[in-house]
């Protein structure tokens, strides 16, 4: 199967996802437990697993048979950016108003 | 994590003329973008970015002085990550001038992440206590 690579928004857009990431906020899940709470056929799970790995919001370590999976900060870093490029945008934007009206007040 | 954004500023003229500069695309275009802006609620409008993209808006509220609100989206032709937020201004009468309250808030990725119980709050502490725990 080809690995789709999705940005962190469409990686989040699919509930069935986001399921998955609530789930594993609350414990690390091997992949066959997280299946379980899904009625979705094995290799659909396999496939919202791997684009969650794919685009860093977890991770996966084999413990004996088993696959667990992690949250990972990566994923995360993503929409932290977003938002902190807004922040960055209306400061800038701000402190011009500022300047336009200290100026206009002399 | 963070949310939404919020800032506060503090201008010595009084919020008629602090208003001014949020609603006239004229003077708007001075420190933010140009647009088709108009103190209208449901006027649809844009801002155009120096690379001549488009931020898509819609006026919610216009409380003259006061209050402003718009929403504010990209432009969903160019972007293969669509989102949607709401710009909210409010302008309160001060001694010897204006504050200047922004908020941007509603990012829709981030309220989608609240559908389900427990909420995008919840996930992303538990996120932290994690990271904590494996340093």
């Amino acid at each position: 199967m080809r690995t789709q690579t999705l940005d962190a928004f469409q990686v989040i857009a699919d509930p069935s996802r986001r399921q998955m990431l609530m789930m594993l906020s609350k414990e690390s899940m091997t992949i066959n437990s997280l299946a379980d709470n899904f009625d979705m056929s094995r290799p659909a799970v396999s496939k919202h697993i791997k684009i969650l790995y794919g685009a860093g919001f977890i991770s996966i370590t084999d413990i004996g048979r088993e696959r667990h999976c992690m949250l990972k900060q990566e994923g995360f870093n993503e929409l932290q950016n977003f938002i902190n490029f807004f922040d960055k945008f209306w400061l800038t934007k701000l402190r011009k108003l500022e300047t336009i009206l200290n100026n206009k007040a002399k | 994590m963070q949310k939404e954004i919020k800032h506060t500023f503090y201008f010595s003229q009084t919020p008629e003329e602090v208003w001014e500069y949020l609603t006239n695309p004229e003077l708007m275009a001075q420190w933010l973008m140009p647009s088709d802006f108009k103190p209208l609620v449901g006027h649809h409008f844009r801002f155009t970015n120096p690379n001549n993209t488009f931020v898509v808006c819609e006026v919610l509220e216009v409380k003259p002085f006061t209050h402003l609100s718009y929403v504010w989206k990209n432009d969903w032709a160019v972007t293969k990550t669509p989102y949607t937020s709401k710009v909210s201004w409010t302008l309160t009468s001060i001694e010897g001038g204006t504050e200047l309250f922004l908020v941007h808030s509603g990012f829709e990725v981030f309220k989608n992440l609240t559908d389900h119980n427990g909420g995008w709050m919840f996930l992303c502490n538990k996120l932290v206590e994690l990271l904590k725990a494996t340093k």
